[in-house]
């Protein structure tokens, strides 16, 4: 056994193993990085949730949209389609709106929108409406020169570009679709 | 002048830093002033159509995505090889990428975010796959930079963030394949380069792009390694002072005791 002096006595006592103050300390755990850590899985959980739980991020496109009709009824979903030239302002339900016609695989839909349409909205760029089928002719159809006709057309409230990739200019291509490209 | 052991810079990383501002100059030069702005005339309605000014941040977006996916890649690999090896190095390197890349991943989600408000009419959507899983990515390197400064055990802390970082890392093909694997789910629009639909001064001012982040990519993982390098050899350093000091003490204690044995023997 290893012992020490006891400095009054003189006599050897047990030595003090006791780390010293000037050994390093195991360095504690930081509880703000711990809160970090569980916000961070919070958010990726989140995410997860809102990335794959609602079936109602799909877009279809408008011919899918035409041939689920029925099945739609009048729940909102999103639509992607390329605009015809044409486009009418109108008023409905009392709010400002846009009438124009989409067109997929040469499948067209009327879409009465509300609010102004997107900045960069032009004929032959695709677009990405939320919105909802609804039975009856929009108001201003007369006007567009392409359009649907068919009794139904898709009331929208929230409007997206979905831009192309095309960087070349005057060369680049537009979509084309319909009669009116 | 700073110890050349104890700085993070030499004449090699003093030279790739000037040049990398240089580079940086001419890249903004490229990219906001000589570059023209995205404009179309539509052949049907004459209108002029694209995407205006906005375009110029494509050279500062892209370039950064891909610098995002080098920096997770090499921080896998970095993580991997160290959990077969167990060297500080790699762990060093592997905490260097991935701090370098959250920056980059960080700076992707805010520039495409800057560039989607006036070409897709929105800020952010949430549910779009290609921005929801590189949200993810940044998340989950964020917690990969969290945990390496939560566990007590600086070796199973880093065990634990290279199993973090190789399950992480799993994210990145899904957010590259995300514009074909779900075309529909996704504003985003498919790879330009791989279609070749970009010519010109644009081409020439992207690829531009790639060179200046990818020495940006050198000097900060050139730096930030050898901060983390540093760390660790300081974190050594204290650990053989303290044993030093604790040897000389139980020494000085020894000799104390053997001096009473001898003085009491007397």
């Amino acid at each position: 056994m290893v012992e020490d002096m006891d400095e009054e006595s003189g006599e050897a006592g047990p030595l003090d193993l006791t780390p010293s103050a000037s050994r390093p300390q195991q360095r504690p755990r930081r509880p703000m990085s711990i809160v970090v850590l569980l916000v961070v899985v919070a958010a990726v959980v989140f995410v997860l949730l809102r990335t794959l739980g609602d079936a109602s991020l799909f877009f279809y496109e408008v011919d899918e949209a035409v041939a689920a009709r029925s099945e739609l009824g009048a729940e909102r979903f999103r639509v992607v389609g390329t605009p015809q030239p044409g486009l009418v302002e109108t008023r409905l339900d009392g709010q400002a709106a846009v009438v124009f016609t989409l067109c997929v695989a040469d499948v067209l839909a009327d879409v009465a929108h509300l609010g102004d349409p997107a900045e960069l909205f032009q004929p032959g760029v695709p677009v990405v409406l939320q919105g909802s089928w609804v039975a009856g002719d929009p108001p201003g159809l007369h006007g567009l020169p392409f359009a649907a006709g068919d009794g139904w057309y898709l009331r929208t409230d929230h409007m997206v570009v979905k831009h192309d990739n095309d960087y070349r200019g005057d060369e680049a291509e537009l979509e084309s679709c319909g009669a009116g490209s | 002048m700073a110890d050349r052991n104890t700085s993070t810079s030499s004449s090699g990383s003093r030279l790739l830093g000037v040049t990398t501002l240089v580079g940086l100059v001419g890249l903004l030069l490229f990219a906001f002033v000589l570059t023209e702005p995205d404009v179309r005339l539509h052949p049907t309605t004459g209108e002029e159509f694209g995407q205006f000014d906005a375009v110029r941040l494509l050279y500062l977006h892209v370039p950064m995505a891909v610098l995002t996916y080098v920096a997770f890649l090499t921080c896998a690999v970095a993580s991997a090889t160290y959990l077969v090896k167990r060297g500080p190095w790699w762990d060093v390197t592997a905490h260097a990428s991935a701090e370098v890349g959250t920056v980059f991943c960080g700076l992707v989600l805010v520039t495409g975010s800057i560039w989607g408000r006036p070409v897709w009419n929105t800020w952010w959507e949430w549910g779009d796959v290609r921005l929801m899983t590189t949200l993810v990515l940044f998340l989950l390197f964020t917690g990969y930079l969290a945990l390496r400064r939560t566990a007590a055990d600086p070796q199973r802390q880093a065990r634990r963030a290279a199993i973090v970082a190789l399950v992480a890392v799993l994210d990145i093909p899904l957010i590259n394949r995300s514009v074909e694997w779900w075309e529909n789910r996704t504003l985003h629009q498919q790879s330009t380069l791989a279609e070749l639909k970009i010519e010109d001064l644009t081409l020439f001012t992207l690829m531009l792009g790639f060179v200046v982040f990818g020495m940006v990519f050198a000097w900060l993982m050139l730096h930030r390694f050898r901060v983390g390098w540093l760390e660790q050899a300081l974190a050594r350093y204290e650990v053989e002072t303290a044993i030093a000091e604790r040897h000389a003490e139980i020494e000085t204690l020894d000799l104390d005791a053997a001096v009473g044995e001898t003085g009491g023997g007397t």
